[in-house]
């Protein structure tokens, strides 16, 4: 769904875009002028409507509050469950440096997300306004830094499937200052015995499934894609799978 | 009597290189990284780096504001509640926050100079008394202040009226 509509997003990109840009580029206008103007509020007394002008925002007249400690987004997690089920789904993926005569690739940012049982994938908080408290925003999505052995390991639910595509896992491999390395997915073995087939599709079944011979993606060939995926119903699943990227 | 006038106070902060203060540093590296890395979902295959470019060219990208907004939470949070900045008329901060948007203004994949972000805190909502100058005399609207409580008394502060602070909704109840 998600990955059809930024298809999508492409086709129909050049309409409507002169509009955006002149947005973009009024509100940037406004701020400059008035940031430079907030220091020199005319009362004087108390305008403390700090902004990032640097030089003259006023200081709060109180005790210094505590200091602001390191907080990573949090997409940073190993479980991304959150309020998913499914049966469980351990992946486990160990990027190398195809650079690097294939060692094993440490300190390496990695993103995953996919859908849950019914085929949703997670909104990004969407336009409106977030509550400080808010959780599960971001369902199914998570992020984690490679070990020195290039490894990396989610605790997930298995996915489901929609229409027009066979199961799979988005993966987003960064450098640790946050350069894309390569974006890929992860496919899933077929057949009599494999985890697709014991779960079955979840309540969908799999009239409709497309299957990875017929898969957009996947059809050109995904051998370098596809995870070893071992386990049961009962005690869950384990997906594994090496991951070259040039770094 | 007057109807009473219920107002939710907007603050909308601005966060751009040039932040000194230890939060506004904080919330500028982490925005930048994780817009970094999201915008490249969107420029893969094409030659666009800034934020401008993304969204001229595909909409999508404005998903960017949603999918940015998990690297500030935190940061949000350990605000307590309590917005930033923005001190009554005894230079103390006082308005009080649950909700926030965090917005992308401009940036760009291979310059950080360029990242500029702003973080709108929208106010519980707050009994508007009277204007005094250009303060505002404002109140927490709780729900016991609906009723002729002790005497009337309200816990009053004064805001005053400046740039980036807006009314951003009024509301009046009998």
């Amino acid at each position: 769904m998600e990955r059809k509509s930024f298809l999508k997003s492409l086709v129909i990109g050049t309409i409507a875009a002169p509009v955006l840009v002149e947005a973009c580029k009024k509100d940037t206008d406004v701020a400059t002028t008035t940031s430079s103007s907030s220091g020199s509020s005319s009362s004087g007394s108390s305008s403390s409507g700090s902004t990032d002008t640097g030089t003259c925002s006023v200081v709060p007249t109180e005790t210094e509050g505590p200091y602001p400690t390191h907080s990573p987004a949090s997409y940073v997690r190993s479980n991304i469950t959150d309020d998913r089920t499914g049966y469980k789904l351990t992946v486990k993926i160990t990027i190398n440096n195809s650079n690097n005569s294939c060692a094993a690739l440490s300190g390496a940012l990695v993103d995953i997300w996919h859908c849950d049982a019914a085929g949703n994938y997670s909104e990004y908080g969407g336009s409106g306004t977030q509550s400080t408290n808010y959780t599960s925003v971001h369902f199914l999505r998570g992020r984690q830094t490679t070990d020195a052995n290039g490894l990396v390991t989610f605790t997930s639910i298995f996915p489901g499937w929609y229409t027009g595509r066979a199961t799979h896992i988005h993966v987003h491999v960064y450098n640790s200052t946050g350069t894309s390395l390569k974006v890929t997915q992860i496919a899933f073995p077929e057949g009599t015995g494999t985890a697709l087939t014991a779960v079955n599709g979840y309540a969908k079944g799999m009239t409709g499934y497309t299957y990875n011979a017929n898969d957009n993606v996947f059809s050109d060939g995904y051998s370098l894609e596809l995870a070893s995926v071992t386990g049961n119903t009962t005690d869950g699943f384990v997906l594994t799978i090496s991951l070259s990227v040039p770094a | 009597m007057m109807p009473k006038r219920v107002i939710v106070l907007c603050y909308r902060k601005i966060i751009g290189l040039n932040a000194v203060k230890a939060w506004d540093k904080m919330v500028f590296e982490s925005s930048y990284l994780e817009f970094k890395m999201q915008a490249q979902n969107f420029s893969v295959g094409t030659e666009y780096t800034s934020y401008a470019e993304l969204l001229h060219n595909l909409p999508g990208a404005r998903r960017l504001n949603g999918m940015v907004t998990p690297s500030v939470t935190g940061y949000v949070q350990q605000l307590n509640g309590i917005m930033p900045d923005l001190l009554n008329n005894l230079g103390r901060r006082f308005l009080t926050f649950k909700k926030f948007k965090l917005e992308i203004i401009n940036s760009d994949i291979i310059d950080m100079a360029k990242h500029q972000v702003a973080i709108s805190f929208y106010s519980e909502p707050m009994v508007w008394h009277d204007t005094i100058g250009d303060f505002l005399l404002v109140s927490d609207h709780l729900p016991e202040n609906q009723l002729p409580g002790e005497n009337n008394k309200a816990i009053t502060n004064l805001i005053q009226i400046q740039p980036y602070l807006n009314i951003s909704s009024l509301q009046y109840l009998n």
